[in-house]
């Protein structure tokens, strides 16, 4: 079972391994990029920081979809940690269940803008959340749990 | 009067000098309100409403860019107006919660304004001024002192006079609600710590710090230390030896180790990173803080200003991570700088890749073990001290916390340096992140169990029958069921997504109806 989608380019830190984990409840952390599953270095930092009795699995984006497919894994509580809006875009592509995503950090970069505390969209991003608004998906940006949720759709121009 | 003010506002000024006191939780309400207590005069009553005020405020921390309400600027205001008006901790809670509210909005928006600061130091970056980089650093890191400051002045000059006039017509029955109003609403701090730490898996050590003190009255030390005594069982982590922080004496240079850097200058990056939040802002966060750290050590190795301004401009990348355990990632971004200045070939782009790579782990290990639980046991400690106006209280609170913190800060800073993320390999390679995370998991909860018994005093003043009080019925059930109650109904409904300002009036409500009603005293 999907528990959350979260968008976040610093993926396992303190506000995941220390808030959201035991918030949610969570048993796996399931990071789906690219980039990382291909780098030994990374995966055995974000393996020292995981939070006690969780289950780390890093995987590319479609290995990580393959994964929330199988009905071997329904059972599970999961939460996607993703980097980009991009790879959001491509789970819920590729997964039916995903309905909703949220939006913790997006750290300011080239031509993107900041539209909360922690999260730049660029021209690019805001496309695919239009996009997502349309299907139907829930979008929120919310770091920590105890923060208030903000409705994406009143963040950006629609 | 105005020179107390005066004074109150350097309290306020210290708290939120915070920043560049290595983040050392001299700022927690535990220990500002015993400052303010000492400026007018009752050292007492402010050390026991900065307990109340840390019970309520607990839950509420900085992680990442997300910025908690400002307890500095609320406490010392609510502690300050209650003391004068003579009308106790009840009030200076109902004071603190709102101003803290507001107060955040403040912040906020100063950290939002630090970002257009961000192209002042990239053009100091580009000249390689790494003068003028400093001051900004600094200056624009006074900031957040002086404004606060400047509010909690003239909050105290204008508004001081109206406040006490208003707060002492404050009927007794009003300031009793209150004051029940305000012991609910450390229900709410626990339960917030709960939602980060609880779980059925180690359900059983929360109940088993809730039954050693509500049946055994054992205090917070002894569960504390019953906490730790156990963890060392469970995960057996004594017949392994020492943690593998002390696993390499740290003056005993590898063989390789170039000498461009010498103790003291390795030293200097621990003691600079005190700073490192200093010019916190949203968009690069804790960018120029890292800078600021290493600036010592890259003078020496970056004479010229074209390669000063190199530097500087890589490390202007975004970076945010505990504290507490930055001093890691600094020492290996200095061996790495070092490498760069000495060959030719060197990558420095991977210097910001290791940076990047290790802020997110380094942060979700240390903020866990130094947010989730040394400073839930030191607060827990302090404040069952302090509630009863022990001085030992924010003392022990401060002691507990930052000699860890320190210990840990400075052997990191070598650590880094010397071993690198080599370090990272060998501590992965083994169990001990989790036995120590296991291990921190333990001793914490138990000491969050036992605050419902130890710090939450809630009960009923109604009778069952004439002179049979239900209480005392209650006691022979589970002595101090009915907070241990409130703590779990508020942490379940922290679960099912019910906002915290909803849970705080809620209380709030709850507690003030309920002494006004003598259901609760």
């Amino acid at each position: 079972m999907i528990k959350l989608l979260r968008i976040d380019d610093r993926l396992v830190h303190g506000q995941v391994a220390f808030t959201w984990v035991p918030s949610l409840g969570v048993d796996t952390l399931l990071v789906a990029n690219d980039k990382v599953a291909r780098d030994d270095f990374q995966k055995m930092t974000m393996g020292l920081a995981k939070p006690a009795g969780t289950k780390l699995l890093i995987k590319p984006v479609s290995e990580a979809t393959f994964f929330l497919n199988d009905d071997k894994n329904k059972s599970a509580k999961v939460l996607i940690l993703v980097n980009s809006v991009a790879d959001a875009f491509a789970i819920c592509n590729g997964v039916q269940d995903v309905r909703a995503i949220n939006f913790g950090g997006l750290r300011a970069r080239e031509g993107a803008r900041m539209i909360s505390k922690a999260v730049a969209l660029t021209s690019e991003d805001e496309d695919l959340v239009r996009e997502l608004l349309r299907r139907g998906l829930e979008l929120e940006v919310r770091q920590v749990p105890s923060d208030t949720r903000q409705k994406l759709a009143d963040l950006i121009s629609q | 009067m105005t020179f107390s003010y005066l004074l109150i506002t350097l309290v306020a000024m210290f708290g939120h000098a915070e920043d560049f006191l290595a983040t050392s939780l001299l700022s927690r309400p535990l220990v500002l309100g015993p400052l303010v207590g000492a400026v007018l005069g009752d050292l007492n009553q402010g050390i026991m409403i900065g307990a109340s005020l840390e019970l309520i405020f607990m839950g509420n921390i900085k992680v990442g860019a997300a910025i908690p309400p400002d307890v500095i600027t609320g406490g010392v205001l609510g502690t300050a107006f209650a003391i004068l008006s003579g009308q106790g901790a009840a009030v200076a809670l109902a004071l603190a919660v709102p101003i803290s509210i507001l107060a955040e909005m403040l912040i906020s928006g100063l950290f939002i304004f630090r970002s257009a600061f961000n192209k002042k130091f990239a053009e100091a970056a580009e000249a390689g001024d790494f003068k003028r980089f400093q001051l900004l650093h600094i200056g624009s890191g006074l900031l957040k002192p002086l404004l606060m400051g400047a509010v909690v002045f003239l909050a105290l000059q204008l508004g001081a006079g109206t406040m006490k006039a208003f707060l002492e017509t404050i009927p007794p029955w009003v300031n009793t609600g209150l004051h029940v109003a305000g012991n609910m609403q450390s229900g709410l701090g626990i339960a917030l710590l709960m939602n980060v730490m609880f779980s059925k898996k180690v359900a059983p050590w929360f109940f088993l710090g809730f039954l050693l003190s509500s049946f055994l009255h054992l205090p917070m030390i002894a569960v504390a230390c019953l906490g730790v005594v156990m963890a060392l069982i469970v995960t057996n982590a004594s017949a392994t030896g020492t943690p593998a922080d002390n696993e390499e004496p740290s003056d005993i240079p590898t063989q390789n180790q170039p000498a461009s850097f010498s103790k003291s200058d390795i030293r200097s990056i621990f003691f600079r990173s005190f700073t490192l939040e200093a010019n916190f802002n949203f968009e690069t966060c804790q960018n120029t803080g890292f800078a600021y750290s290493l600036m010592r050590i890259l003078k020496k190795i970056y004479p010229s200003p074209e390669r000063m301004a190199l530097a500087l401009k890589r490390h202007l990348q975004f970076f945010n991570t505990s504290p507490y355990g930055s001093t890691l990632i600094l020492g290996i971004a200095a061996a790495m700088e070092e490498e760069n200045s000495r060959l030719k070939d060197f990558d420095s782009e991977s210097i910001n890749n290791v940076k990047l790579g290790l802020m997110g782990p380094v942060a979700g290990i240390f903020d866990s073990l130094f947010w989730g639980t040394l400073k839930v046991i030191a607060a827990g400690v302090g404040t069952s001290l302090a509630m009863n106006g022990n001085a030992l209280g924010p003392l022990l609170f401060i002691i507990l916390f930052n000699v860890p913190h320190f210990v840990v800060r400075y052997q990191l800073t070598f650590i880094g340096y010397r071993q690198g993320y080599k370090f990272l390999q060998k501590v992965s390679g083994s169990h001990v992140m989790d036995k120590l995370t296991s291990g921190a998991a333990i001793v914490g909860l138990m000491v969050v169990g036992a605050m419902p018994a130890l710090l939450m005093s809630v009960s009923t003043p109604l009778e069952v029958a004439s002179g049979v009080s239900l209480q005392d019925t209650l006691n022979k059930i589970l002595p101090q069921m009915i907070p241990l109650g409130f703590t779990m109904l508020t942490y379940y409904l922290l679960k099912r997504q019910v906002r915290t300002t909803y849970l705080l009036l809620g209380l709030l409500l709850v507690g003030f109806l309920g002494s006004v009603l003598h259901l609760l005293a």
